[in-house]
């Protein structure tokens, strides 16, 4: 089978009264990486069950390709899949893992011999058929795992949370590895993590999710760049809000900083924000320049970390904010409790919903 | 710091051991052997005489077919029991073990109460119209098994659903969602890993079985008479010598046939499964 | 003051045990409720009748093993004691006892042969005999002896017999045409042994099951799980009670008797003779006894006391003990290890 897109139509999944996921549409493009990213709670493994045949729906429906899936056992779905705890056959070889979805097929030993010894080559496992599960270093049976989902050609891989058991320098290898399977391979990746750093390096499209719906979608640069809302603003990355109320002439007034900016767009946020990401922020020098807002504020803590450095400041109004300087050439610096004139640029500050909290 | 500086953890353990087990067996050998001088008469009477080996062989088939009926029986209710949800789980498994509570005794001669001539099997099969006669149900071979499964089932459904409550069910989901249908699921991947606490239970039952007396006296005919009651019988003829070779017999058979069991067990089931799929 | 004292204790401590050495009866006997009767039934009999005391010892579980002592050392402390069936042969054997006189004992001659032993009298007894559930027999039909046991068409159903050898061979031999007095002549051959055995053989597949006590083999009857089986006699009176439809077949019984015997070197060997007759030949004394504990003997005219129907349970009972054969516990005692394992594994086959 070639590869497939999918469409989420308006699934709902209740819990008695809890609702897991409310009316949850989502399109994916065939071959696309599309990670669900949100706190446990959130509803992306529930859309994953739902789409690997785990849980049903109670309401809306699934394509694969273009065949409604909601009424098919999990076997049916011909979907990949990779489990967070890998879930390896504990009595089967590593060899006979991969085989698995393929015997089940009722693929010929020679079929069997080839594909299986193939996908391990690709993971660079080829050495490893007969080998044992708990024979195996983490990062290698994740790639067994990763091997014996898509033996089998399936359109559509499904991967939760696939990294979550790995250490820091492993997990970010693996994702490493898993941009070339997915380059090499071409399939539909739905991928399930609460991690935003996994989402924004591996991802296509990213649906950040909340309370059962999505919040925003849309690539990782997208979502960094031009959060819509403030909890998808301070879910990814860090940010610095500050309100915003409606000025004279089109222009907005933000009481924090005692300044004003104009040419924001979208005026019709009802509660709006302005967020800007620390790494925008930056000292500039007196006066005033065109398209700038800059205001005083004095360092309040310097954290030092190798490739950048991260300060804490306070405006004069009393606001905390946080920047980063990337220490480019000849940058030094600066020391604790130093005044400063910082500034960022309008077209770097976006506005987003606020939270009415 | 090595293990080996824990291993005065083993001492309880093994003086224990030494005192409760290896010292009465050597006991045992000791009083088979001398009677009161040395003498291998006991021993030649069990090989020699047809009967006793008829006796040891039937222990063996009995416990055979009670360890097998057994798994048969429990391993569905454990797995019926491993699906429900864990409040309900909790309940049957009370169920299961109330039973246990009771001496084997009176389950047995509740048994005696169901298969009598005037019992209730009988008499409800005359309500129905099934039989005119009595059906002669007690003292016989049938009554020892039904009884002896009903009595150790509990120990094999509690062994497997040990077993199975510690395979990880995402394992069945990804046998799923790899292409296998509920029942391949189960054959491919449930069973194997349930199969080690399987064999365990199926041993112990049969371990259980080979000493088992009270049932075959009371619900069996001279037929169903085991090893253990060969033993009963002879100590209470004060034949203390050849009741202590019956003894390190019954303790000879049980080892060697536990050590075929868990071989020849895990072997059978590993062929049949292959072969099954 | 306290040597005044201390002297008239002494001579109190003294002068009793002195007055009534000359006169004291020592009885050993089991403890437990027989004591409790005979201490209420005969002893104040006996020493109304003599005016002697009496002393009765309950014996540790084994009274031979004491007597023996007492023989070895020459110093013998009982002047009677009881003999069960099974230390009877044990003791003659060895020599343990005295003979009994029987011109002293019972000069008129009013016990039965019974009832008279060499070294001892039969002081209590019990049977072990086949029972019937009258309502399992066919219509008009009733089991008259051991060959109707033995006879599976005639009288169809389960059976049952006690899980040992002794008297069930005697039995076989009564179905197989034996007569009473020739079964111990019988069964001390080779060929009697082996006649018996093949007489069980017809018999074993009608028996479902071998019961290994009284209890049991009442159950059994009660339970209708056999329709035929051996019991004690003093088992089917509450058998009755409860409602079941059984009827003992004295024809053919195992008599048991137990003895009061004088032991070798008695220091009262006259006094013991009357406790003897106390024990023994009392009818009113007996009839007492009998109403605590199911044991008659063969006391002259202990049944005169009774109603017919009464006297007709007893094993002793005239009609009753005429039918059976005494158990011949000598017999057994000299054979059982042989026959005993042949019989265990023959069980087994």
């Amino acid at each position: 089978m070639s590869v497939a897109g999918l469409n989420f139509r308006h699934i709902t999944k209740r819990y008695g009264p809890v609702v897991a996921l409310d009316r949850f549409s989502l399109d994916v493009a065939p071959g696309e990486f599309m990670t669900f990213l949100g706190p446990s709670g959130s509803g992306k493994t529930t859309a994953l069950n739902i789409l690997a045949g785990f849980t049903s729906a109670t309401e809306g429906d699934v394509l694969i390709g273009d065949r409604s899936v909601v009424d098919l056992p999990p076997e049916k779905r011909n979907v990949g899949m990779v489990f967070q705890s890998y879930s390896l056959f504990p009595h089967l070889t590593v060899f006979e893992n991969v085989a698995f979805p393929l015997r089940l097929r009722g693929a010929s030993a020679d079929t069997i011999k080839q594909k299986v010894g193939s996908v391990l080559d690709m993971v660079k496992l080829a050495d490893f058929g007969g080998r044992m599960p708990n024979e195996l270093s983490g990062g290698q049976r994740q790639r067994v795992a990763f091997a014996r989902a898509v033996v089998f050609d399936p359109p559509v891989l499904l991967m939760d949370e696939p990294l979550g058991a790995l250490d820091l320098k492993l997990r970010e290898q693996m994702q490493l590895e898993i941009k070339r399977f997915h380059a090499e391979i071409g399939c539909t990746i739905i991928f399930v993590t609460h991690d935003q750093g996994e989402a924004l390096t591996l991802s296509d499209r990213v649906a950040v999710m909340r309370d059962g719906r999505i919040a925003q979608v849309g690539s990782p640069q997208d979502i960094y760049d031009r959060p819509e809302s403030q909890y998808v603003a301070e879910f990814i990355g860090r940010t610095n809000l500050f309100q915003l109320r409606r000025g004279q002439g089109g222009t907005w007034d933000i009481p924090d900083l005692a300044a004003a900016v104009s040419g924001i767009a979208e005026a019709n946020l009802s509660q709006a924000a302005l967020s800007v990401r620390p790494e925008k922020i930056r000292p500039v020098p007196a006066g005033a320049q065109a398209d700038q807002i800059a205001f005083d504020a004095k360092i309040s803590d310097v954290v030092f970390q190798g490739d950048h450095v991260q300060y804490e400041a306070v405006a004069q109004g009393g606001k905390t904010l946080i920047f980063q300087d990337h220490r480019g050439p000849g940058s030094e610096l600066l020391p604790k409790g130093l005044a400063v004139r910082l500034g960022f640029s309008a077209s770097d500050a976006v506005p987003v919903e606020r939270e009415t909290a | 710091m090595s293990a080996r500086s824990y291993l005065w953890l083993f001492l309880p353990a093994l003086a224990l051991l030494l005192l409760f087990i290896l010292a009465p067996a050597a006991d045992l050998l000791r009083a088979s052997m001398f009677d009161p001088d040395f003498t291998t008469e006991h021993f030649a009477r069990l090989v020699t005489r047809g009967v006793y080996i008829d006796v040891m062989l039937r222990t063996i088939r009995v416990s055979l077919i009670v360890a097998v009926c057994c798994t048969i029986i429990g391993y569905p209710i454990a797995y019926f029991i491993n699906l429900q949800p864990r409040s309900r789980q909790t309940i049957l498994l009370f169920l299961i073990l109330i039973p246990m509570w009771m001496s084997i005794l009176i389950r047995t001669f509740a048994w005696i109460v169901v298969l009598g001539r005037d019992g209730l099997l009988n008499e409800a099969l005359a309500a129905v119209g099934l039989i005119d006669e009595p059906v002669r149900m007690l003292f016989t071979s049938g009554a020892v098994l039904a009884a002896m499964v009903q009595i150790l089932l509990p120990i094999q459904i509690l062994t497997c659903y040990a077993a199975m409550t510690e395979i990880d069910f995402d394992l069945i989901r990804a046998a799923r969602v790899l292409g296998a249908k509920p029942r391949q699921a189960l054959m491919r991947v449930f069973l194997p890993l349930s199969l080690d606490g399987t064999i365990t239970g199926l041993v112990i039952v049969f371990m259980l079985s080979m000493g088992f007396f009270i049932t075959p006296a009371l619900l069996g005919g001279r037929q169903d008479t085991m090893i253990a009651n060969l033993i009963e019988f002879q100590v209470q003829r004060l034949n203390w010598s050849f009741a202590a070779a019956l003894g390190l017999v019954l303790l000879l058979l049980t080892i060697v046939m536990i050590v075929l069991l868990r071989g020849l067990g895990r072997m059978a089931a590993r062929r049949i499964l292959k072969a099954g799929l | 003051m306290n040597k005044l004292l201390l002297g008239a204790a002494a001579s109190v401590m003294l002068a009793q045990p002195v007055l009534a050495q000359d006169k004291v009866l020592t009885i050993a006997g089991s403890g437990g409720v027989v004591k409790e009767i005979s201490e209420r039934v005969f002893l104040p009999a006996f020493e109304e009748a003599t005016g002697w005391s009496t002393k009765f010892v309950a014996a540790e579980s084994n009274i031979l093993l004491e007597v023996r002592t007492m023989v070895a050392s020459g110093q013998m402390l009982y002047d009677a004691m009881e003999v069960s069936a099974s230390a009877y042969p044990q003791a003659v054997r060895e020599g343990l006892l005295e003979p009994i006189d029987y011109k002293l004992l019972d000069p008129n001659n009013e016990l039965p042969d019974k009832a008279k032993k060499e070294f001892g009298v039969v002081a209590a007894s019990y049977s072990t005999v086949p029972v019937q559930r009258l309502d399992k027999n066919p219509e008009g039909r009733k089991m008259e002896s051991w060959s109707d046991f033995w006879d599976v068409e005639a009288f169809p159903g389960p059976r049952s017999l006690k899980q040992q050898p002794e008297y069930n061979l005697e039995f076989a031999l009564l179905a197989d045409g034996v007569a009473l007095d020739d079964l111990y002549d019988v069964l001390g051959t080779e060929e009697g042994v082996d006649r018996a055995f093949d007489k069980l053989d017809e018999l074993k597949p009608h028996i479902p099951v071998w019961w290994t006590s009284g209890a049991q083999s009442v159950q059994l009857l009660s339970d209708g799980e056999v329709f035929y089986s051996t019991t004690y006699n003093g088992r089917v009176g509450k058998l009755q009670e409860s409602g079941i439809d059984v009827e003992i077949m004295w024809n053919g019984g195992a008599l048991h008797t137990s003895h009061v015997g004088i032991p070798k070197g008695a220091p009262n060997y006259e006094a013991a003779h009357e406790w003897v007759r106390v024990r023994t030949m009392r009818p009113d004394l007996e009839a007492e006894y009998v109403k605590h504990l199911p044991y008659p003997n063969f006391a002259p005219g202990l049944f005169d006391a009774m109603t017919e129907e009464q006297a007709k349970t007893m094993p002793t009972y005239p009609a009753n003990a005429d039918l059976q054969f005494v158990a011949n516990e000598e017999f057994w005692a000299d054979n059982i290890e042989r026959i005993r394992e042949r019989f265990d594994e023959w069980l087994l086959e």
